[in-house]
C-alpha cells in the first residue's frame, strides 16, 4: 500500500506531484495555464489595472470640472469618460476583482488543489481581458459609448446614439457577462463539491460563504442584463423594436431589465466584501467572529432581498402607487441583515485587543465610509427626497460612498491581508498606513462636498457649469482632493510592486489566522497542499495548532491531477476527480468568440463565422482524454 | 510550519478505493450543467416576462391585422420534443445496462426527432408574414424562435457527438457521465419549448379574444 509516492515525505518525492500540477513556463505556455492560482492572480492584477485606468479617467473629468466654463474637454468626450469610468469600475474592476480573490482563495480555504473546471476558468479570464481591452481601444479611437453606465434607452437607441460606441457597449457587456457567469458556476460547484472532508457547510469560512452567495446572485442577476443587452444589440443591428416606442416597444422595459441586475450588482460587489471584513476581524482580534450563524443568514438574506430593490432606481418614472410602497418596504428590509452584521462585528471587536495592521485599518475605514453611504441611502430611499435630488451630485456622492466604502476599502483590506499568501512577502506596513490615511482623507474630502453641490442643484453628468451658479469653489476643492485620493491609491500600487521583491519573508501564516489557506506555503506550491487536509472544526489552524493532531487524506495519485469530491452538506468523501491539464484551447475559444462579438458590430454575418469557428475550438477543448483507460486502475 | 514539514501525518481518509468514475450528482460536471441550465432558465424567464410586459403596454396584441399563428405544427414540434426526452431516457437506461447498441440507436433516434423539429421550424419561419422590424411583436417572435432554434441545433450537435462516441464503444455502465449530462441539457432544451410554445402560440389567442 505505501508504495505510492503520495505518502513519501522526502523532497524528491514531492517532485512528481509538483511536476503534475505545474504550469509550464515560457511565453507561449502562458496562454495554456489553467491552475486556479494563476487565473485568480491574473484576475486580481488585471482588475487593478482597470481600476487604475478608470481612476485616471475620473481625474481627467475632475480636471475639466475644476473651474466653471472650463474648455479642457467637450461635452461628447466628457460623456464618453463618465460612461467608461462607470462601466469600467462596475464591470471590469469591482466584480472581477472579487471573483479573482474568490478564484485564488476559495480552493485554498476549502482545502483542494484546483477548481472544478480549470479550463473554463482560463476561458473566463481571456473573455474578460478581451472585453476590457476592446472597450479601451474604442475609447482611444474616439468610439467609446457615451450613454452612461446603464445605457438608458431611448438615448442608447440607434436613432439617438448612431455611432459604434453603443455597439461596443452592448457587445462587450454581453461578453463580460459570459466571464462572470463562468466564474460563478465554477465557484459554486467548487464550493459545494470539493470541500475538504469534514468541512460541513456549518464549518465553512465566512469568506467562502460570501463568495457562494455572490456567485448565486450573479447566476440569477446577470442573465437578465445579458438578455437585455442582446435585445438592445438586436434593436440596433436589425432595427428590431424592443425599446422603440413607435414599434410597440417600451424604453422602460430596458430599465426594468437593467436594474433587476443593476441593484443586485451593488450587492454582488458588497457581499464578498462583507466576507473579507469578517475574516480580517477574526484574525486581528485573534478570536472567532461573534455570531457565525447570524452572519451567514444575513449574507443569504442580503442576497435575496437585493433582488426586490431594483425598482428603487425608477422611483421617478411613475409606477403605480402600491408597487412603490412595496419597493420602499424592500428598501427598508435590507436594513435588517445589514444591522445584524454590524451588531455581530461590534460584538466581535468589543473588549478585544485589536492589532491595528493595515488590513484592519481598511476595515475600520470601511465602517466609517459605509455608514455615511448608508445614511444617504436611507435618504434617497424615501421617495419625496429622491425626487428632489434625483440626478444631482447628491447621488454621485452617495454612490461613491457606498461603492468605495463597500467595495474598495474591503478589497484593499483583502489585498494587504492576502498579499503575503500570494507572493510570499509582506507589504510594507509604513507605506500601507500612509496609503490608508491618504485614501481615507481623500475619499471624504472628494465626495463629502458633493452632497452640498447636489443640494445646491448641480446636476450629475454635466461637462461644465456657469460661473454664476457659485459652484466653482467647491469644485476646485473637490478636484484637489481627488488627487490626494489618487496619491493614496498610488502608494499602495508602489507598495505592491516594491514588496514583491523587497518585502519581508512572510512565512506560512504571518497573521496567525485560522483558515486553511494559511496551512499552505506562501506562495503555495503547484499542488496547493502536500496532502489534502481533513477538517474537524470551524477554525482548523487554531483548534489544531498542535500539528500532530492534524489529519490528512491519502491515496490520491501523484502522477496525474487528482482531487477529492465530497458530499454537498456533510463533506463526506465521495469520489476522486481527474483534472485536465494545461491547454491552449480556452484561449483560442475566447479569441474566436471575441471575434464573433466584435465582428457582429461591423457585419452581423461575422457572428455566424465566430459561432462556426467556436465549434472547432470546443471540439479541441473537449477532445476525449481517457487517462483512466490507459492506466491499470483496477 | 508547513504541512510538508510534518513528519508523521495522520491519514484519516483513504482515497485509494474511491471511484474515479461518476454517474451523476457525484460529478462536478453534473452540477456545472445544472448551473448552466439555471442561467439559461433565467434568460428564458427574462424573455417570457418581457413578452408579458410588452403585451401589457400594447393596447392591441397581436398588432392590428395580425392573425394569431396556426397551432398545428408547433404542437407537432412539442410532441416530437417530448418523445425525444423519452428516447434520451431510454438511451440512458441502456447504457446503464451496458447495452451499447440499444444506446446508440436511442441516441440517434433522439437526434433524428430533433432534426425533424428543426426542419418544421425552418419551414415555419418561411411562413411568418411579418418581419422582425415591423413591430415589437415581430421582434419577439423572431428572437424567441431563433433562440430556441439555436439551442436545439446545439443540443442535437452535442448529442450526435455522444452517439458517435457511443459507436466507438466509449460509454458503458461505468463510464457514462457524458451521457448523463447530455441528457440533462437535452431535457432542458426540449422542455424550454413549453413556455415558448405557450407564449408564441397560445398567448396571442387569449389576448385577441380578451380584447374583443
Ligand atoms: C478613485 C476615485 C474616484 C473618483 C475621483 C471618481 C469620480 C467620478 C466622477 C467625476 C464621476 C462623474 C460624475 C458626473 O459627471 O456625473 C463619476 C461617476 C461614476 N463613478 Fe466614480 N470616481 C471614483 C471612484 C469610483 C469607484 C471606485 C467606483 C465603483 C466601484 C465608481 C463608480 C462610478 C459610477 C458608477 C459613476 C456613474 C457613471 C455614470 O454616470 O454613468 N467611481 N465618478
Amino acid at each position: 500500500m505505501h508504495k505510492s509516492p503520495t505518502y513519501d515525505q522526502t523532497p524528491e518525492a514531492t517532485a512528481p506531484l509538483s511536476q503534475t500540477w505545474q504550469s509550464p513556463p515560457g511565453f507561449v505556455s502562458w496562454f495554456t495555464h489553467v491552475n486556479q492560482r494563476q487565473i485568480g492572480y491574473r484576475f486580481v492584477v488585471t482588475s487593478l489595472i482597470f481600476f487604475a485606468l478608470a481612476g485616471v479617467l475620473a481625474l481627467i473629468m475632475r480636471l475639466q470640472l475644476i473651474a466653471p466654463e472650463n474648455t479642457l474637454l467637450g461635452a461628447d468626450f466628457y460623456n464618453q469618460l463618465f460612461t467608461m469610468h462607470g462601466t469600467t469600475m462596475m464591470f471590469f474592476f469591482a466584480v472581477p476583482a472579487m471573483e479573482g480573490l474568490g478564484i485564488y482563495l476559495v480552493p485554498l480555504m476549502i482545502g483542494t488543489r484546483d477548481m472544478s473546471f480549470p479550463r473554463l476558468n482560463a476561458f473566463g479570464y481571456y473573455v474578460y481581458l478581451i472585453a476590457g481591452v476592446s472597450l479601451f481601444v474604442a475609447l482611444f479611437l474616439g468610439m467609446a459609448p457615451a450613454a452612461g453606465w446603464f445605457s438608458y434607452v431611448p438615448l442608447a437607441n440607434i436613432a439617438f446614439s448612431p455611432g459604434k460606441g453603443m455597439d461596443f457597449w452592448t457587445s462587450m457587456i454581453t461578453f463580460i457577462e459570459i466571464s462572470a457567469l463562468a466564474a460563478a458556476v465554477e465557484l459554486i460547484v467548487t464550493i459545494l463539491k470539493q470541500r475538504a472532508p469534514g468541512m460541513t457547510l456549518n464549518r465553512m469560512p465566512l469568506f467562502v460563504w460570501s463568495i457562494l452567495v455572490m456567485s448565486f446572485m450573479i447566476l440569477f442577476a446577470m442573465p437578465t442584463v445579458m438578455a437585455g443587452s442582446v435585445l438592445l444589440a438586436l434593436d440596433r443591428a436589425f432595427d428590431m423594436q424592443f425599446f422603440v416606442a413607435s414599434g410597440g416597444g417600451d424604453p422602460l422595459l430596458w430599465q426594468h431589465l437593467f436594474w433587476f441586475f443593476g441593484h443586485p450588482e451593488v450587492y454582488i460587489i458588497m457581499v464578498p466584501a462583507l466576507g473579507i471584513i469578517s475574516t480580517v476581524i477574526a484574525t486581528f482580534t485573534r478570536k472567532p467572529v461573534f455570531g457565525y450563524t447570524a452572519l451567514v443568514l444575513a449574507l443569504v438574506a442580503t442576497g435575496f432581498v437585493s433582488f426586490g430593490l431594483w425598482v428603487h432606481h425608477m422611483f421617478t418614472t411613475g409606477l403605480p402607487h402600491l408597487g412603490l410602497s412595496f419597493f420602499t418596504a424592500a428598501g427598508a428590509m435590507i436594513a435588517i441583515p445589514s444591522g445584524v452584521q454590524v451588531f455581530c462585528w461590534i460584538a466581535s471587536l468589543w473588549g478585544t485587543r485589536i492589532r491595528f495592521a493595515t488590513p484592519m485599518l481598511f476595515v475600520l475605514g470601511f465602517f466609517a465610509i459605509f455608514i455615511i453611504g448608508g445614511l444617504t441611502g436611507v435618504m434617497v430611499a424615501s421617495i419625496p427626497f429622491d425626487t428632489q435630488v434625483h440626478d444631482s451630485y447628491f447621488v454621485v456622492a452617495h454612490l461613491h460612498y457606498v461603492l468605495i466604502g463597500g467595495a474598495v476599502f474591503p478589497f484593499f483590506a483583502g489585498l494587504y491581508y492576502w498579499y503575503p499568501k500570494m507572493t510570499g512577502r509582506l507589504m510594507s506596513e509604513r507605506l500601507g498606513k500612509w496609503s490608508f490615511a491618504l485614501i481615507f482623507i481623500g475619499t471624504n474630502l472628494t465626495f463629502f462636498p458633493m452632497h452640498q453641490l447636489g443640494l445646491e442643484g448641480m446636476p450629475r453628468r454635466i461637462y461644465t457649469y456657469l460661473e454664476g451658479m457659485g459652484w466653482g469653489d467647491l469644485n476646485f476643492a473637490i478636484t484637489l482632493a481627488a488627487f490626494v485620493l489618487a496619491a493614496g491609491f498610488l502608494l499602495t500600487l508602489i507598495n505592491a510592486v516594491i514588496s514583491r521583491t523587497r518585502g519581508a519573508e512572510a512565512g506560512d501564516n504571518p497573521w496567525q489566522a485560522d483558515t486553511l489557506e494559511w496551512a499552505a506555503t506562501s506562495p503555495p506550491q503547484n499542488y496547493n497542499f502536500r496532502h489534502l487536509p481533513v477538517v474537524n472544526s470551524r477554525h482548523p489552524l487554531w483548534d489544531e495548532a498542535d500539528l500532530t493532531r492534524r489529519q490528512y487524506v491519502k491515496g490520491l495519485r501523484a502522477d496525474r491531477r487528482e482531487l477529492l469530491v465530497t458530499t454537498l452538506l456533510e463533506a463526506q468523501p465521495q469520489s476522486v476527480l481527474i483534472m485536465p491539464g494545461p491547454s491552449i484551447w480556452p484561449f483560442l475559444l475566447a479569441l474566436v468568440v471575441g471575434f464573433g462579438f466584435l465582428g457582429f458590430m461591423f457585419q452581423p454575418l461575422l457572428f455566424v463565422v465566430g459561432f462556426a469557428l467556436s465549434f472547432f475550438a470546443i471540439t479541441g477543448w473537449l477532445w476525449p482524454r481517457k487517462p483512466w483507460i490507459s492506466t491499470k486502475e483496477n | 510550519m508547513s504541512m510538508s514539514e510534518v513528519t508523521e501525518p495522520q491519514f484519516s481518509v483513504d482515497a485509494t478505493q474511491l471511484s474515479r468514475f461518476h454517474g451523476g450528482t457525484d460529478a462536478p460536471i453534473w452540477w456545472g450543467i445544472v448551473g448552466l441550465i439555471l442561467i439559461e432558465m433565467s434568460v428564458v424567464a427574462a424573455f417570457v416576462i418581457s413578452y408579458f410586459y410588452l403585451v401589457m403596454v400594447n393596447p392591441t396584441w397581436p398588432p392590428e391585422g395580425q392573425p394569431a399563428s396556426e397551432l398545428l405544427w408547433p404542437t407537432v414540434s412539442m410532441v416530437l420534443l417530448l418523445v425525444s426526452c423519452v428516447t434520451m431516457y431510454l438511451a440512458g437506461k441502456s447504457v446503464n445496462r451496458d447495452r451499447v447498441t440499444a444506446f446508440v440507436i436511442y441516441t440517434w433516434a433522439s437526434v433524428a426527432l430533433a432534426t425533424v423539429v428543426l426542419v418544421i421550424r425552418w419551414l415555419q419561419f418561411q411562413t411568418f408574414d411579418f418581419s422582425w422590424n415591423d413591430h415589437v411583436y415581430g421582434s419577439l417572435v423572431w428572437t424567441i424562435s431563433g433562440f430556441h432554434f439555436l439551442h436545439v441545433v446545439s443540443a442535437a450537435t452535442g448529442t450526435s457527438v455522444v452517439a458517435l462516441l457511443g459507436m466507438k464503444k466509449f460509454f458503458n455502465s461505468k463510464q457514462r457521465i457524458g451521457v448523463v449530462v447530455d441528457t440533462l441539457y437535452w431535457n432542458f432544451v426540449a422542455l424550454a419549448w413549453i413556455p415558448f410554445y405557450l407564449i408564441l402560440y397560445w398567448a396571442p389567442r387569449m389576448t385577441q379574444t380578451a380584447g374583443g
